[in-house]
């Protein structure tokens, strides 16, 4: 990477590659004209049209414009970037550029794909793509790449079913997991559904032993009734702040018997049963709550401290 | 999803009503027994309750204060209608009657004794009828026989204080006193006098109104129509009430009376406690 030019202070010199890719695109949009009018935006240097540009001669058309013209970025209209992003990027590297400072617009999934019945306006949609694409790749800048030591640590924001087996997931692949839940008990929607599509099977015999597997599980750490205020960092090593909410019970030492509950007066309306039913002001949201640790709402409390009595 | 609140008035009566899937809370304040005084608002722990003027006409007396509860924020515990003097808020629960923090013993219950001797009762007398300012003493002058209906007494004394043989025998709920300072009275005032629902204030000589701690229960109904601040003070000393052990009562305990009245009650609950532990040693 080394003999790679040092191309941010060089003004633009933008090489506009348009793929028929065979019929797929070329069936469609009009890739004479677009390569015509890719070749009016401003500093575009050459444009060009090319059957398969991901094939051995399409890349070898690229390395030669590169080196003839001296061109330092690269636009590719063709695919989605996710099918050819790295063969473009290894092409134009080989040729001695920046790989980032190339650009890939895509004319096939999100054009000639989507439209097949209206080419005019495929062709219209075409040209605005890649003007895009033009403008993008003349602010791009060239990066490096460089290896950074990495935490083995994840985090799955939001206990929901979803969530809950994220979590599994990561930790049976023998990460420590850290799943942060909003509310009391993890478990979210499908925990308030009676039934499932298309077995109609029980919604909360489905979850509730995955919910009982969290936290079981060693890799996996429970933190309900938390607020994430901010997330940090970048991949592999994210800081992360979490608000835990006050409980008003010491959750080491409840054992989610409930004896708390039947002493309390005051009823409030049950957010977990869409505000049908009534729960206590100390109480968990229902029954296979997991972690099952009471919770006193402060709002509702009257501080008769029943509860206290009966524990 | 949103909650079913319903509110109305009916016939004299706020009604407001919490609807749920299995239940129904409800909460009833009757606007005729209600006299515009200050507790149920002042020991609301969501301070859900509101007292509002009523509206003045010309020529007219001044009417107490208009009770206004925010059914979102009521969560129907039932202490209004524990301390409620004149017995004019009742809860229900699919339609039966329940006070949920005197059922759940988190609250007490106001000791109305009250107490007739229909032996000395002389035959033809009405007059403790006659005196009950809020008329709630019923005389059958030929039997003789007295009904008070004990839920609703505020206990003022007046039918005590009227009878002829010291037949009745009435304890207050509230202990205190009532201050008016004559000097800060604004000229001709007698905003407070109009709304006392006990006719526990007279009119003086000099057009000043005087105090009657005799018949005065404390609920502060004058002090809400008081244009002056300084001149009508109400305190609260003691309250009588049945036995009971939370923090609920003793927060409300603070707000009515003072954290001194709070000490004293506390203090002679440690002293009970003391004595009878005494008591079973030496037994």
């Amino acid at each position: 990477m080394a003999e790679e030019k040092k191309v941010e202070i060089e003004k633009p010199r933008v090489g506009v590659f348009v793929c028929h890719c065979g019929l797929n695109i070329a069936g469609t949009v009009n890739v004479e004209e677009v390569t015509k009018y890719a070749r009016s935006l401003p500093d575009v240097f050459c444009a060009m049209d090319n059957r398969y540009t991901c094939a051995d001669p399409g890349q070898k058309e690229i390395k030669g414009k590169i080196k003839e013209l001296n061109l330092n970025r690269v636009v590719v209209a063709a695919c989605s970037p996710r099918m050819h992003e790295p063969t473009f990027r290894k092409c134009v590297s080989e040729a001695g550029m920046n790989p980032f400072l190339f650009e890939m617009a895509n004319i096939r999934e999100f054009c000639s794909w989507a439209h097949p019945h209206d080419k005019e306006a495929a062709t219209e949609k075409a040209k605005e793509i890649i003007k895009m694409a033009v403008a993008k790749a003349r602010l791009l800048r060239g990066l490096e790449k460089f290896e950074v030591p990495v935490t083995n640590k994840a985090m799955v924001i939001g206990g929901g079913v979803a969530g809950i087996h994220s979590a599994l997931d990561l930790a049976d692949m023998g990460f420590k997991v850290y799943l942060v839940e909003r509310d009391e008990s993890i478990g979210g929607h499908m925990a308030q559904l009676d039934k499932t599509f298309p077995t109609l099977d029980c919604s909360i015999c489905i979850e509730g032993p995955k919910m009982v597997e969290v936290s079981r599980n060693p890799n996996i750490e429970i933190i309900s009734f938390a607020d994430v205020l901010s997330v940090e960092g970048y991949i592999g090593n994210f800081k992360v702040k979490i608000r835990k909410n006050p409980r008003y019970v010491i959750a080491e030492n409840c054992t989610g018997c409930g004896e708390c509950v039947n002493p309390c007066p005051i009823e409030y309306p049950n957010a977990w049963e869409m505000n049908l039913g009534t729960r206590k002001a100390i109480s968990a949201p229902f029954a296979q709550a997991v972690p099952l640790i009471y919770t006193i709402d402060k709002n509702h409390c009257i501080e008769c401290y029943k509860c206290v009595d009966a524990c | 999803m949103p909650l079913w609140l319903f509110k109305r008035e009916e016939e004299g009566k706020m009604i407001i009503e919490r609807a749920m899937y299995a239940k129904r809370f409800s909460m009833i304040f009757d606007r005729q027994k209600c006299k515009g005084c200050t507790l149920c608002r002042d020991i609301c722990p969501r301070e859900a309750i509101e007292l509002k003027p009523s509206p003045k006409k010309e020529g007219e007396k001044t009417r107490h204060h208009l009770v206004d509860v925010d059914q979102k924020k009521c969560d129907f515990c039932g202490m209004c209608e524990a301390i409620c003097l004149f017995g004019a808020v009742t809860h229900m629960t699919n339609g039966e009657p329940v006070v949920a923090v005197v059922k759940a013993e988190s609250f007490p219950t106001l000791t109305r004794e009250i107490a007739v001797d229909m032996a000395k009762c002389e035959k033809d007398c009405t007059k403790c009828a006659d005196a009950c300012p809020i008329k709630i003493v019923a005389v059958d002058p030929k039997k003789p026989e007295v009904n008070i209906e004990r839920d609703f007494c505020p206990t003022c004394t007046w039918c005590q204080v009227a009878c002829p043989t010291n037949a009745i025998h009435v304890r207050k709920i509230f202990n205190g006193s009532i201050k008016i300072n004559q000097e800060s009275c604004p000229e001709n005032c007698v905003e407070c006098l109009d709304v006392c629902p006990l006719n526990a204030l007279h009119l003086g000589e000099d057009g000043k109104v005087y105090a009657d701690d005799a018949y005065c229960i404390y609920c502060g109904a004058c002090v809400n129509v008081c244009p002056k601040p300084e001149a009508l003070k109400v305190y609260r000393t003691s309250i009588y009430h049945t036995p009971v052990k939370s923090g609920a009562w003793n927060k409300a305990l603070e707000k009515l009376t003072s954290t001194q009245g709070k000490e004293r009650e506390f203090r002679a609950k440690i002293l009970a406690k003391a004595t009878e532990a005494v008591k079973n040693r030496t037994a």
